[in-house]
Parts: structure tokens; C-alpha cells; sequence
């Protein structure tokens, strides 16, 4: 095994293709948090289309990438390249995040939400001083699978010609070439690792302290 | 102050109307406690008077204005609203919740911030500990504390308490409610309170609406209920100690042989009471001492004895027994 020396023999080419990968699931993930979370809060308040919403995404995802990549690269102005990727990748985003976002704000305590009415907060000043901070940990359980997983399937857009870490994956399997195939998966992995780790350290600005420990009963019983 | 007519409502779901055409008013600085069984719609009644729902015929008045000519979101914001569950918002400190309805009125920081260090001390809490906490540090008393607190922020001239004292444990419940009797002492509101526990009610109201499957039973102060029952249906909801239930709310002058009518020196064992205190507390000592006389004192003035015989004609004379 030799991937680290690959990487040094190759290094031009490597950051290019990390540089463009990272750009493109960054791109990716700013675009779904700002259309599913907004999509996922818009749903949350009527059963039944969140229902066909999320069965929409469930379907979406069970698509294999590839030939999704394959079917959008035909639709008339995205064609090859970061557009059809974008697209692609952030439909797969749909199920992870919409999901997480309708659990996250259905697993709020009814009785907060009772209380927070009943001293007369307006469906607005609910959705945004009750619901969506309580709805934080759920919803960052969600982006941060999300992130996982763009980052993965990233990689399959190499197939319409994006020049990422997926082509050295792919170069590595029609060559044969192992050190290519680990030298891009690790790459991959790492990216993964990072942006996760960047998601965790943002969960802990923006999730209340006061959340931090729902696994505890809420109330401990004696005056 | 409150005023019901001819109030209906039936859910969507429902046969049977879940409250029926009542009629009722609610007094200025009053406790108006609605006591009945599940389902006898008590709940329902107080959550309307914030417009929580919505009845179906009938009209509710607040100081001769009816409810419906006001925005609903501005109505709750002028009447305190306390729950079983109590509802603190778990993502914001304990000062954070009592200031969110003076933070929906938009009020100057340092105004909201003085109030709420005010309220918590009003609570018999300490705001250097308590107020940098979040909901879950603290226990189920000092929970129910806040909520009071926070409903009682904006100073509103009607609290609505659903339950509130239902979820402590029987201690820290009585502990609550005397905290609760003082605490109303000060702050003279208008309250309308539900609960299912008729020792509650009688403890704490000054007038009691009586509610069997959303019809209204009896109602009228305690003293009155507990005298005459209108139905078998008050008499079985007061259970069979209504007599010994009636010496917690009659005062010890009330029984007592007062001094001016008697002859004779003032020969006395030593075992006193206020004359303002339950007869209740006096029986407790007559067992304790094991006397059949206490002597009923104004401050430390005598000013009658009180009699065991004279306790029991009275118990006897109101659960209608014979004598």
C-alpha cells in the first residue's frame, strides 16, 4: 500500500479534485438547509401533506444515484456537470432533513406549546421561540447525517463530469490501481469526518444547554 | 368581573355537549373554584375565558366587554394562565420564562428585569440560585413556583390555574396551596381555578361551581355547599366527612360559649386557640390533651371556651344526623 505516495506524486490534481468536492457538497448543503428546513417547518403544521411530502422523499432516495444523475444530465439546462450534480444531491438531501425537521418539531411537548398559547404567543412567535429551538437536537441529528452522506454520494457525479475525489475512486477501479481507490476514499472519509466535526461544534452554539439533557426526566419529583 | 350566558360548547367528535348552557358570574379579587369529575367540563369553561376554544353559543364577558371583540393573542396576554404540566419553555432559563410575557408586551429590559427578580423572591425562591437555571434543574415544586411566577409577570388582573397542584406529591401539594392562600393575600386577583379534588376546593375557594358532564350542579361558598348539597351527586362528590370537613372552615368564636354570658370565675386547663383559628385545631388539641374544653383566646384577651358537646350538635345538626 502506497495511496500517501500517490498523494505526493499527484498532488496538483488531488487538491483540485478535493477542492472541488468540498465546494460542491458545501454548495450542496447550504442550498438543502435553506429549501428543506423551510419546506419541513412550511409541512409540519398540516398532516396530511406532510405525509405525500415526505413519501415524495422516501421515493426520491431509494433511486440509485447513478441513474439519477443519469436521468437530470438529459433535462434541458443542467447537461453534465456542478448543476445536475447540485440538483441530484440536493434531492437526496430531502428525506434525511425534511424527516428530521417534521420529527423534531411533532416531539415537542404539547404542554410547552399549550402554555406558550395560552400566555398569548402568535403561531409565529410559537414556531420561533417554542417550536424550532426545541425542534435543535432532532434537526441536528438530521444535517449532520445529511453531511455524511452528500459527501459519499458526491463521488457518483464524477460519472457526468465532475472532476472530484469520486474520479479517483473510479480511475483507481478501471485501473486497477488500489493505492488511487484508498488514496480517494480516504480523502473522502476525512471530509466527511470534518464537516461533521465543524456540525457538532455549531450544535453546541446554537442547541440550548437547557435541551442538553433530555434523557433525564424532566422534573425531578420533591419540593 | 367574569361573566358567563348561556355558555355551550360541543367538540366535533362528541355526542353530548361538553359544557351546557352555563350561567355564572365571577367576582373581583375572588377564588372561583370549578370542581367536578373528568369530563365534567371544567377544563373546558376555563379555556375558553382565554379563547382557547371557542364556544359554540352563549357569550362571555370580561368587565362587560365580550371576549370576542378582542384579539386573541393581546386577551391572553392580560390573563395569567398556569397548567397541570406547568410548560416551562426548557430551552430558556428560569428568569428567561417568567419574563415571556413582558417580553410579548415589549417591555423596557430593566423594567422586565426587576420584575422578575421581584417575582422569584415572591416565590420564596433565591434568585442568585434559582434564576440562571434551566426548567429541568429544578424539582417539581420550585417548577410549579415559576409557573405561577411567570403568570403572574405582566400583573394581570385574572389568572386562570388548571389543576396546578395536581402533579406534587401530597406534601409539597399542601405546602403549595397554603403558599398560594398567602400569596392571593397580596395580589388580590381574580382567579378562576379547576381542580377534581373537593378538599382542594374547599380549601381555597371563596365560591365553588359544582360541574357534573358539563351542566352545572351547585354552586356557592363553601360553607354552603358543604351545608346544603343540592343533590346526592354534591353529597356523594363531598364524601362521607362533610361534617368534619365543615370544622376546617368554622371559626372557634363561632362554637365557643363566650364569656360575658357566663357566671362564675374563669377556671381554665391551661390549652388555648385563636378565636379566628379552625375548629378543626381546636379538636386536634382536645384529642391531643385529651380536655373536653380549650379556651378561645383574642391575642392573649380570653374570650369564651370552647365545649366538645357543642362540636358534635354542630357536625350533628349539619350532616343531618340525629341527635
Amino acid at each position: 500500500m502506497n495511496f500517501a505516495g500517490f498523494i505526493c506524486d499527484n498532488t496538483g490534481l488531488v487538491l483540485e479534485y478535493t477542492a472541488n468536492h468540498v465546494s460542491l457538497v458545501i454548495g450542496v448543503l447550504l442550498l438543502s438547509l435553506a429549501l428543506w428546513i423551510t419546506t419541513g417547518l412550511l409541512i409540519s403544521r398540516h398532516a396530511r401533506l406532510a405525509g405525500a411530502v415526505i413519501g415524495l422523499g422516501n421515493v426520491v432516495f431509494c433511486i440509485p444515484s447513478i441513474s439519477l444523475f443519469g436521468l437530470f444530465m438529459s433535462v434541458p439546462g443542467l447537461g453534465l456537470g456542478r448543476r445536475t450534480a447540485t440538483v441530484v444531491l440536493v434531492l437526496y438531501a430531502m428525506m434525511p432533513l425534511i424527516r428530521s425537521v417534521h420529527a423534531g418539531i411533532r416531539s415537542v411537548d404539547a404542554a410547552v406549546v399549550n402554555a406558550g398559547k395560552g400566555m398569548g404567543m402568535t403561531n409565529l412567535q410559537l414556531l420561533l421561540k417554542i417550536q424550532v429551538p426545541m425542534a435543535w437536537p432532532a434537526v441536528f441529528a438530521g444535517i449532520r447525517v445529511t453531511v455524511v452522506l452528500i459527501t459519499g454520494i458526491a463521488t457518483m457525479a464524477t460519472f457526468i463530469g465532475e472532476r472530484n475525489l469520486g474520479r479517483l475512486i473510479h480511475q483507481g477501479i478501471t485501473r486497477g490501481d488500489a493505492d488511487m481507490i484508498v488514496a480517494g476514499a480516504l480523502i473522502v472519509s476525512l471530509i466527511a469526518l470534518l464537516l461533521d466535526y465543524l456540525m457538532g461544534r455549531v450544535e453546541r452554539i446554537i442547541i440550548s444547554p437547557g435541551l442538553r439533557y433530555q434523557s433525564l426526566e424532566p422534573y425531578r419529583g420533591s419540593a | 368581573m367574569i361573566h358567563f350566558d348561556q355558555v355551550s360548547k360541543t367538540f366535533a367528535a362528541s355526542q353530548r355537549p361538553a359544557v351546557d348552557r352555563i350561567t355564572l358570574h365571577v367576582k373581583q379579587g375572588n377564588i372561583c373554584v370549578f370542581v367536578g369529575p373528568s369530563g365534567c367540563g371544567k377544563t373546558t369553561i376555563l379555556r375558553m375565558i382565554n379563547r382557547l376554544v371557542t364556544p359554540d353559543g352563549g357569550t362571555i364577558t370580561i368587565d362587560g366587554r365580550s371576549i370576542m371583540q378582542m384579539d386573541p393573542p393581546a386577551l391572553r396576554r392580560t390573563i395569567g394562565y398556569v397548567i397541570q404540566q406547568v410548560g416551562l419553555l426548557p430551552h430558556r432559563t428560569i428568569a428567561q420564562n417568567i419574563a415571556l410575557v413582558p417580553e410579548l408586551l415589549k417591555w423596557p429590559r430593566d423594567k422586565t428585569e426587576k420584575r422578575v427578580l421581584e417575582l422569584i423572591e415572591m416565590m420564596g425562591l433565591d434568585p442568585s440560585e434559582v434564576g440562571h437555571k434551566y426548567p429541568h434543574q429544578l424539582s417539581g415544586g420550585q417548577a410549579q413556583r415559576v409557573g405561577v411566577a411567570r403568570a403572574l409577570a405582566a400583573d394581570p388582573p385574572i389568572m386562570l390555574m388548571d389543576e396546578p397542584f395536581a402533579a406534587v406529591d401530597p406534601i409539597v401539594r399542601l405546602r403549595l396551596q397554603d403558599e398560594f392562600l398567602r400569596l392571593q393575600q397580596t395580589v388580590q386577583k381574580t382567579i378562576c381555578f379547576v381542580t377534581h379534588d373537593i378538599n382542594e376546593a374547599i380549601k381555597l375557594g371563596d365560591y365553588l361551581v359544582v360541574l357534573k358532564e358539563g351542566r352545572l350542579v351547585q354552586t356557592g361558598t363553601p360553607i354552603e355547599i358543604l351545608t346544603q348539597p343540592e343533590d346526592d351527586f354534591v353529597l356523594s362528590l363531598l364524601g362521607d366527612d362533610r361534617g368534619v370537613k365543615i370544622l376546617d372552615l368554622t371559626r372557634a368564636e363561632t362554637l365557643m360559649e363566650p364569656f360575658e354570658n357566663r357566671l362564675g370565675p374563669i377556671k381554665s386547663n391551661g390549652h388555648r386557640v385563636q378565636s379566628i383559628d379552625p375548629v378543626k385545631i381546636a379538636l386536634e388539641m382536645m384529642m391531643q390533651k385529651n380536655t373536653d374544653e380549650i379556651l378561645v383566646c383574642k391575642g392573649t384577651r380570653p374570650v369564651g371556651i370552647l365545649r366538645w358537646p357543642a362540636i358534635k350538635t354542630h357536625v350533628n345538626r349539619i350532616s343531618g344526623g340525629t341527635v
